[in-house]
């Protein structure tokens, strides 16, 4: 059996993940929440995951399914109502987050609002939502379902989820949360530097470095050699075809 | 009530209306479609963290005049085109909120508090430098800090659907709560529409599941599929090629979407018969 790009992207995502740790994602999730489980199934028996707006708390994923608040995700270990979720997100619980954007620049920080200037927008986006928990979070984890130039910017036109900011004042801001710690692409992974950029960690199978480069719209350093990404195992692979046996999110990346 | 008498006694011009339901699940369609029949405008238009079609099919009426919200969008299916085309086009105020917003701000509306204090770190993303009408910095009295704080939400009306309630309003949700609790406990009046009227009877055994209070409601409509084209918890799944074609329509002629399945239909049950007896089928959840 092939890997698909989804499931190279979970078991990224799954690898990352530490037993007995806190986790949460919100909308347009179902791969971090296929991944959380690939964990649980394998290293991290002990992790938990709450699926954003449902309250989910550990959902089995029978069936796996796209919307964060489907109703066939309360097949869980508890379903808390929606400010018991954000008091979770605002207690130090919550180890890794999962975001996302309509862009994402090299500090991490991610845009959910609009393209262009805030008051005339070329795009507006559906809004921030969960974005700005981002700051008290232990660390977060972007996942993106495309990798292009709009995507991966320069600078967001706006700051939904803060990131490392500028990196220069990140650190006088005193932050509750640890940033940005993984990028997942259907490209690439990318880690940050020490100057609290992104830096290419490792590139998809088949995927070549100048690929990433042409398709990131910030400069990159890659170091001289860029590993590919880990495959995942014989195991992992009937894990995931057996967690989501429809392709409902192993299937969602082009 | 039905659903027309319940948006005619209630639902004022110019109103701050509070819409429930998260995502493409538990949006109060029926309720929501007997305003566009009525066409009232709405003043300000308030959203649980995340509005679907709700909020996109009365702003691609041209009733509302102002909306808060913190995401506004259709999840895997892509970007509300009325919210999109609204605020790209200037046609609409937002007052722009995320997740933080809604919540803390439901919690002050019911709760009576004057204002919120926020966690710290929400000051670091943008909202709040764009929206100061409803996020404002003041000094915290026991550290001397400063501190991000928020205005209350109290909407003068709210749409809330729950699976269950008996006639007087004692509502129960069979899945999930979302905001919807918070924002009929943070509203002057609330229209609570259900799938289907339960009895005094059966409330008094299952007390401890009502989430909604009959004190807080002030008409129950009874709207089976009433949350169609999206879900109702255990009930039915969302329609997603409904769906999909609401958003084609909004695209290629959304008047012939309104008068298909919004004006010419004069009630929801017309509404239903639309879709179709078959559709509804299918969507049903086994429970």
């Amino acid at each position: 059996m092939q890997p698909t790009v989804a499931d190279i992207m979970a078991v990224a995502m799954s690898h990352h993940m530490k037993n007995g740790e806190v986790a949460i994602m919100g909308a347009y999730s179902a791969i971090p929440m296929m991944a959380c489980r690939l964990a649980q199934l394998t290293h991290a028996p002990d992790l938990t995951f709450i699926a954003g707006g449902s309250g989910a708390v550990n959902p089995k994923l029978r069936p796996m399914v796209q919307s964060s608040c489907d109703w066939k995700l309360l097949t869980a270990e508890s379903v808390l109502p929606l400010s018991d979720v954000i008091d979770l997100e605002a207690r130090p619980e919550i180890d890794v987050f999962f975001a996302g954007g309509l862009q994402v620049d090299k500090f991490g920080n991610c845009n959910l609002v609009c393209v262009g200037d805030y008051a005339n927008p070329k795009l507006r986006g559906p809004g921030s939502v969960g974005l700005p928990f981002l700051s008290r979070a232990g660390r977060f984890v972007i996942y993106t379902n495309a990798h292009n130039k709009r995507l991966f910017v320069e600078k967001v036109d706006f700051l939904s989820g803060p990131g490392f900011l500028d990196g220069v004042s990140y650190a006088k801001k005193k932050p509750i949360g640890n940033g940005p710690s993984l990028v997942v692409t259907p490209l690439c992974t990318f880690g940050f530097g020490r100057d609290r950029t992104m830096e290419l960690r490792t590139v998809h199978p088949g995927v070549t470095v100048q690929q990433v480069i042409e398709n990131t719209g910030f400069q990159l350093k890659p170091p001289l050699t860029v590993p590919e990404t880990t495959l995942p195992t014989g195991e992992e692979l009937e894990l995931l075809a057996k967690i989501d046996p429809k392709g409902v999110a192993r299937n969602s990346v082009r | 009530m039905s659903a027309g008498d319940a948006v005619e006694r209630f639902v004022k011009p110019g109103c701050m209306l509070g819409i429930g339901g998260m995502h493409m699940h538990n949006n109060p369609m029926a309720l929501i479609r007997e305003v566009v029949r009525k066409g009232t405008r709405i003043g300000t238009l308030v959203t649980s963290p995340s509005a679907n079609i709700n909020a996109d099919l009365l702003i691609g009426a041209g009733l509302v005049d102002e909306i808060y919200c913190s995401y506004v969008g259709f999840e895997h299916l892509g970007l509300a085109p009325n919210f999109r085309m609204a605020v790209e086009q200037k046609k609409i105020r937002v007052r722009e909120g995320d997740e933080a917003a809604v919540v803390y701000g439901l919690r002050a509306g019911m709760s009576s508090l004057p204002f919120i204090p926020l966690p710290i770190g929400l000051e670091l993303a943008q909202t709040s430098k764009v929206n100061t009408l409803d996020f404002k910095t003041t000094t915290d009295p026991f550290t001397g800090d400063s501190v991000l704080c928020l205005r209350p939400i109290k909407p003068n009306v709210s749409f809330i659907h729950c699976q269950k309630a008996d006639a007087h309003g004692n509502g129960i949700f069979e899945g999930s709560k979302f905001t919807d609790v918070d924002m009929a406990k943070a509203s002057d009046k609330v229209i609570l529409q259900v799938e289907e009227i339960v009895s005094d009877d059966y409330i008094e055994k299952n007390a401890s599941r009502v989430a909604i209070p009959a004190m807080l409601v002030d008409a129950v409509v009874q709207a089976p599929f009433g949350c169609h084209p999206t879900s109702s918890h255990s009930y039915y799944t969302y329609d997603e090629p409904h769906l999909l074609e609401y958003l084609k329509a909004c695209k290629e002629g959304f008047d012939a979407y309104l008068q298909k399945y919004v004006k010419r239909p004069r009630s929801h049950e017309e509404y239903l018969k639309v879709v179709g007896e078959h559709t509804l089928a299918n969507l049903k959840e086994e429970r």
